[in-house]
């Protein structure tokens, strides 16, 4: 089952540091879509539930060097 | 402060320390190297000041590089290391603590634009207080169930939408409406979570609590439009993509051709395309942001950017330009009584959902002394609103879009429509009849005739009063360049007479739907930007035909949030000016961006080529641009 989740993150510096996460996330097991925005500092994770796990996103996030919040 | 508080406070500061750490080493290592004779030891400190500012930039590189994504962090990584070997350690940590310190202050700037929306959030009260089994308890406003009756005291914030039930007050609607006078609610008007309870105690029932208020519904859709982006950001974007690796292989060709390390490095530095891409957003979802605290949803920053072309506005009359409060001002009877007339005209329109239609039936069921189908004559108007007249049912009724109703009732044809209908019908319209009703047109009523059996038996003049600000609003889109026009479906002398009271334009009447449509696509083929103003309801397929369509008073309808490009809350005229003047600005706001980018870069490309420019002034005049571009954005916010 297709599911989503989100996460706001404040300290991205530039519209390359959204596309690092971007890249991060899409490369995570059972991710299907992944949408980040350096404006808003938005993060949208389509994923599949029954593959991915979503406490893995917040690590990815953070393991590049960003702070994940609940959005 | 004890261990974990250090720790909290370095966690949430690092980056500013980080910065001044190596500002100060490399302050240092500087004096020391121009002050005095310690080489070495200036080397030492400035390579140093290089690590400490440099470590987190590196770390972000490398996951860019290993993400196959290539931004400025690389390009100033390759920078600051290419500057080390090359035993250039002054430029190597001026680089790096250049851009640590304009990425800092750039990222304190950015974060005000990202919680614009977060203060819309925190608008709505996290508890709320229920009558449950009579007595009164606290319980988290997301748990509210619909039907329950919340209690706001006077000053509290209402956590839920609903209905008021019982008391009376003054509530602030500025978060959801924009509206900054606040609105007199009584038994029976709808308020919404987030606005704030002034004057008396409420009781509301709920209709909607949690994700299901206006508030979140409009904060949902102020996301998505900033998520949504503008033909010049996806430009952008697209462009971005390739520009990085086009600079870097700029780099390497001009080390191969020259051999010159410093003038390579700093064009990598300078190639940077930082204000161009972070302009254009900043500026977009600033206005956004903006639009939406005033009572105006913007749905994202291609309608934002169309709007900012905007040359002719045009106007839907009824609801739009007048209030929608259509009211009958005389009936008159031509051989028989007035209130036969109207009375016939009720049960003729009975089903009819028109709103000349509505004020039709509820004067007739209103009017003290109005036939009925029987009952009792009641005595006067008080008596009247007790116990309002029942319209009998037509025996069968037929709907001659935007011309009127033909019914039959009690064995006779009885129509009741404008003059198009009659024309069509064949039916003359004696002289006595056609001068009463000029009258009132040129007063800019509206009138419609009735008629039984072929001939006419009355007319019943309406009025629909105009909004107080529509004359001023009007005036303010002339000022900034702007036509207007009214669109209705009026006869020409009612409309003339509307348009000259409030100053408009140009106006076409007697028009159908479909006709509004096809005038605003003959305005697009004469080459104007076409908004259309209407309710969001009755003008859709014009609101969806105009390059922007403009919804009235969207807060009490989600069709209207769904459906226009832009969307004002509250039925307030006043805020077309300020919407299509603040998408102007932004327009401008995103070409004066991407103006400053581009000048910049060809400036330091110039003078990196004319030998003017350095590593470190290179990335202080880069980072100034990123700044500069985001402060301009910044300027819509408080536009």
């Amino acid at each position: 089952m297709s599911d989503t989740t989100q996460f706001r993150v404040m300290d991205f510096d530039c519209p390359t540091c959204a596309s690092t996460v971007e890249r991060a996330l899409s490369n995570v097991n059972g991710v299907q879509h992944v949408e980040v925005h350096y404006a808003t500092g938005r993060v949208e994770i389509e994923y599949d539930d029954s593959v991915a796990d979503p406490d893995v996103f917040a690590q990815t996030i953070e393991n590049q060097g960003y702070t994940p919040q609940p959005a | 402060m004890n261990e974990r508080s250090i720790t909290q406070y370095y966690r949430k500061h690092r980056k500013a320390i980080v910065t001044a750490t190596s500002g100060l080493l490399y302050g240092g290592g500087w004096s020391l190297g121009h002050l005095t004779s310690f080489d070495m030891a200036s080397a030492v400190i400035l390579v140093f000041a290089t690590v400490v500012g440099g470590y987190d930039i590196a770390q972000t590189a490398y996951h860019e590089v290993s993400n196959r994504t290539l931004g400025i962090k690389t390009l100033v990584t390759l920078a600051a290391i290419g500057a080390i070997i090359i035993g250039e350690y002054w430029e190597a940590a001026a680089v790096v603590f250049l851009f640590s310190l304009g990425s800092y202050l750039e990222g304190r700037t950015m974060r005000k634009t990202r919680t614009a929306l977060q203060e819309l959030l925190e608008m709505t009260p996290d508890t709320a207080t229920v009558r449950r089994d009579g007595e009164l308890q606290e319980v988290p406003a997301r748990e509210v169930e619909e039907g329950e009756v919340v209690v706001v005291k006077p000053g509290g914030k209402i956590p839920v939408d609903g209905t008021v039930i019982d008391g009376e007050s003054a509530v602030n609607q500025a978060p959801v409406t924009g509206e900054s006078a606040p609105v007199h609610k009584a038994d029976g008007d709808g308020v919404y979570a987030g606005t704030v309870n002034q004057e008396g105690a409420l009781e509301i029932r709920t209709t909607g609590a949690g994700s299901d208020t206006t508030l979140e519904r409009i904060i949902r859709r102020v996301e998505e439009a900033q998520e949504a982006q503008s033909p010049t950001e996806s430009l952008i974007d697209r462009f971005a993509k390739y520009y990085t690796p086009a600079v870097i292989a700029l780099a390497i060709g001009a080390y191969a051709v020259t051999q010159n390390a410093i003038l390579s490095l700093t064009l990598l530095v300078i190639g940077c395309p930082g204000a161009l891409v972070i302009g254009p957003p900043v500026s977009i979802v600033s206005a956004i942001g903006n639009a939406a605290r005033s009572g105006v949803l913007m749905k994202g920053g291609e309608h934002l950017e169309r709007a900012g072309k905007i040359d002719l506005v045009a106007f839907d009359k009824t609801g739009t330009l007048t209030k929608g409060e259509t009211t009958v001002a005389d009936v008159e009877g031509f051989g028989i009584a007035d209130d036969e007339v109207l009375s016939l005209a009720a049960t003729t329109e009975k089903k009819s959902e028109h709103h000349l239609a509505d004020a039709i039936v509820d004067a007739a069921r209103e009017r003290p002394t109005a036939a009925t189908d029987g009952g009792a004559t009641v005595a006067n108007a008080v008596e009247a609103d007790r116990n309002p007249r029942s319209i009998p049912d037509p025996d069968d009724f037929d709907v001659v879009a935007g011309k009127g109703v033909v019914a039959r009732y009690d064995g006779h044809e009885i129509v009741v429509g404008n003059r198009a209908l009659l024309d069509d019908r064949g039916i003359d319209i004696p002289s006595r009849v056609a001068d009463y009703v000029r009258e009132r047109e040129e007063r800019g009523e509206t009138v419609v005739h009735v008629i039984r059996d072929g001939d006419v038996i009355g007319t019943i003049a309406m009025r629909d009063e105009l909004r107080e600000a529509a004359p001023d609003v009007v005036a303010a889109l002339r000022d900034a360049g702007i036509k207007t026009m009214m669109l209705t479906g009026d006869n020409e002398r009612t409309a003339a007479a509307v348009a000259e009271e409030v100053g408009i334009d140009e106006y076409r009447a007697e028009l159908l739907p479909e006709d509004k449509q096809s005038v605003i696509e003959a305005c697009q083929a004469d080459g104007h930007v076409v908004a259309m103003v209407g309710d969001g309801i009755n003008d859709a397929p014009s609101l969806a035909t105009a390059d922007v369509g403009i919804a009235m008073g969207a807060a009490g309808t989600d069709t209207a949030i769904e459906t226009a490009d832009m969307a004002l809350m509250a039925d307030d005229l006043e805020r077309i000016p300020y919407a299509v003047t603040l998408s102007k600005a932004t327009r401008w706001n995103v070409l004066e961006n991407v103006g400053l980018a581009v000048l910049t870069v060809t400036v330091l490309l110039a003078g990196v080529l004319t030998s003017y420019i350095t590593l470190a002034s290179g990335m202080l005049v880069h980072e100034a641009s990123v700044l500069a571009v985001i402060l301009n954005g910044m300027r819509l916010l408080r536009y």
